[in-house]
């Protein structure tokens, strides 16, 4: 079957830029959760740089910043269904 | 001599003097070990991602200072005895530190000193933490972390190290949880 598929739709935008090379003023800090939360699901995991832009460094920043504050119990390992 | 900073878990319900008694008793550990205190900063109290020893809030404290890793060692011994600490995590923000410039000027930083943020990271907590978290933390950070000694790759990263003044003062504005001072 050699029919061309129909391009596929992509539901999720993905922004262009790394934020943090975007906006030098904007740090990755284990214990600015708030900044942290953004980069995470509803379920606690982190989001893939594929989807938030981000280039690998500062994403490698952010995992180990968010790793750490699940540590200390800013952010959740994981929020359970209820 | 090396930089480093520990935010300690402290129990909901602690007085406000006992939470001062307390960071007096580990600032005067810290000197005491050769150490120096650079900053103490009370972050206030706040609502934790998940419940620690059935508590569902927290005191945070954090704790700057410079030292050998002795200081490191004892302070981590005495967090772990203490019955008012819930949990704690102590990082490494400095591999290098030149004591004398903290002391000679202790609120002025040396600027921009290219500082790395290694991989000193001892997550421990004075009670058991769930499996599952345990699991996920192995499999994700594999051994890297738990060994204190081996540093990260040397990246010379702004974030959390001579900043760490800014970032802490975001967090701690950001505290909207924050109860009264
Ligand atoms: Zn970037």
């Amino acid at each position: 079957m050699m029919a061309a598929r129909p391009p596929r739709r992509r539901y999720y935008t993905r922004s262009k830029l790394c934020r943090f090379c975007a906006d030098a003023s904007l740090q990755i800090d284990y214990k600015d959760s708030d900044t942290l939360r953004s980069f995470i699901t509803e379920r606690g995991k982190i989001i893939p740089r594929r989807i938030t832009g981000n280039c690998a460094k500062h994403q490698r920043h952010l995992t180990n910043a968010i790793k750490r504050a699940r540590n200390i119990a800013l952010l959740p390992f994981t929020v359970p269904r209820r | 001599m090396r930089r480093y900073e520990s935010v300690i878990i402290l129990e909901p319900d602690m007085s406000e003097e006992d939470v001062r008694k307390f960071t007096d008793r580990y600032s005067q550990l810290i000197r005491t070990n050769n150490g120096e205190v650079i900053k103490i900063e009370d972050l206030g109290s706040r609502r934790l991602a998940y419940t620690v020893k059935r508590k569902d809030r927290g005191r945070y404290i954090l704790l700057d200072y410079v030292g050998g890793p002795a200081v490191l060692k004892e302070l981590e011994r005495r967090l772990k005895i203490s019955e008012d600490v819930m949990k704690f995590l102590s990082v490494k923000t400095a591999d290098v530190v030149d004591l004398e410039a903290f002391k000679a000027q202790p609120e002025a930083r040396p600027a921009e000193e290219p500082v790395k943020e290694a991989a000193a990271e001892t997550p421990s907590e004075s009670e058991a933490v769930d499996e599952e978290a345990l699991k996920e933390e192995a499999q994700a950070e594999s051994a890297g972390i738990r060994e204190a000694q081996v540093p990260e790759e040397a990246v010379s990263s702004p974030a959390g190290v001579s900043d760490s003044g800014e970032n802490s003062e975001a967090s701690a504005a950001e505290n909207r949880d924050k109860e009264g001072e």
